[in-house]
């Protein structure tokens, strides 16, 4: 199994997992998806979930404070993103969006759709980290 | 009984390209703007020269020499991409969402408007082989899906094609990190296309970042001509056009222009 099929199907194995997906945040196109769309459609879910996505990475309200930028060899700012995840808690619902990073430019995040009731948030986004590092690191 | 006035949405895929994907078509279809490769039918490569290929967006991750042990060993096979999976050079996931990121790219400028004749070669593979193969629907309805998020951030496509040219003020625009990397290689000669190359980023999105810095003045707007209403082709527009030669005298053409 692929590298996307195969960090999804792992995803939605974690307790109350209704949906999850690959998506890129410039785009909102997303490159693959399992289980539920959330909101009942994949391709609207991809575009709004891409627009929260962007809007946290990349204004400068959510940015991390100063001192704390990592530093690359050279002493540039590191190319890392300045948002690790995003979490979106409603009545009934998670939303959990973490950023992967990749060691080529891009703008990918996963999309985990828990449902509140049997979904654990923090074990959750510790899975969701680990899923990340490792869609990418193989 | 009224009759409808709405003016139904444009089918987003050609009949040629639905044609070969219900053939489950091998082959490369040829436009002006680039190549689409299809594998059974699905969408398995593209490359265009106005999108950065997958070299250029791994440079940094793959040096030259992996990708010549990559070609050598696995290109007359047509299997570099999993050769390069195979051999611990890239991951599995990575590989996917570069491959993925540069397929739709170029597809987006290949499926483009104005994008001249369209001719299929048959039997034709490209030698990255398949990596995460994509539905002709799919794509075609993406390409679509993009050109109305560009026309809905800013409605004038000159500025996808046009060199970027910074507002001549002070004023303190509002810009992302990723844009100010934009604005910083703006010399007003470079094209977002160009930009994007030096960048190593995909076309698409340096022509997301130009357009909304477009929107709020950071950069100059070229032509202020906004999105004309689409044009219906005469019935037998796609009949003449379907002549394979022109396809090629437009390159040459071009070709020479640009000389």
């Amino acid at each position: 199994m692929s590298g996307i099929d195969a960090c999804l199907v792992e995803a939605m194995e974690l307790p109350g997992a209704r949906g999850a997906a690959v998506v890129d945040w410039t785009s909102g196109l997303a490159l693959g998806t399992a289980g539920e769309a959330a909101g009942g459609d994949s391709e609207t879910a991809a575009a709004e979930s891409a627009e929260l996505a962007r809007m946290a990475a990349e204004h400068g309200t959510f940015a991390p404070g100063p001192g704390r930028h990592r530093r690359n060899a050279q002493g540039q700012d590191d190319k890392g993103l300045p948002v690790e995840d995003v979490i979106i808690t409603t009545r009934t619902d998670y939303h959990l969006l973490r950023y992967v990073e990749t060691s080529f430019d891009s703008s990918v995040f996963l999309h985990l759709w828990l449902d509140r009731d049997q979904g654990n948030l923090a074990l959750a986004r510790l899975r969701l980290a680990e899923l990340a590092e490792r869609l990418v690191l193989g | 009984m009224t009759t409808a006035t709405l003016v139904p949405p444009p089918p987003p895929l050609s009949p040629m390209l639905a044609r070969l994907a219900d053939e489950r078509a091998t082959g490369a279809l040829l436009r002006d703007h680039g190549t689409l490769y299809l594998d059974d039918g699905q969408v398995v490569h593209a490359e265009s020269p106005a999108a950065p290929g997958l070299e250029v967006l791994l440079d940094g991750r793959l040096p030259q020499e992996g990708w010549q042990e990559a070609f050598d060993l696995a290109g007359p096979d047509g299997r570099v991409g999993r050769y390069l999976v195979d051999s611990g050079r890239l991951a599995d996931g990575e590989l996917e969402l570069a491959h993925l990121g540069v397929l739709f790219d170029a597809a987006y400028f290949v499926l483009g408007p104005g994008g001249g004749p369209t001719r299929f070669r048959h039997g034709v593979a490209h030698w990255m082989g398949p990596v995460r193969p994509v539905p002709t629907r799919v794509l075609a309805r993406e390409c679509l899906r993009r050109r109305e998020l560009l026309d809905a951030l800013w409605p004038y496509p000159e500025t996808d094609d046009s060199p970027v040219v910074r507002a001549d003020t002070d004023f303190p625009y509002p810009v992302t990190r990723r844009q100010q990397d934009v604005l910083d290689l703006a010399d007003g000669v470079r094209t977002p296309a160009d930009i994007a190359r030096l960048l190593g980023r995909a076309a698409f999105h340096t022509l997301v970042d130009v357009r909304r810095l477009a929107a709020v003045g950071a950069v100059a707007t070229p032509q202020e001509t906004p999105v004309p209403a689409p044009v219906a082709l005469p019935q037998w527009m796609p009949q003449v056009t379907e002549d394979p030669d022109v396809a090629l005298l437009r390159r040459l053409r071009n070709a020479l222009e640009a000389l």
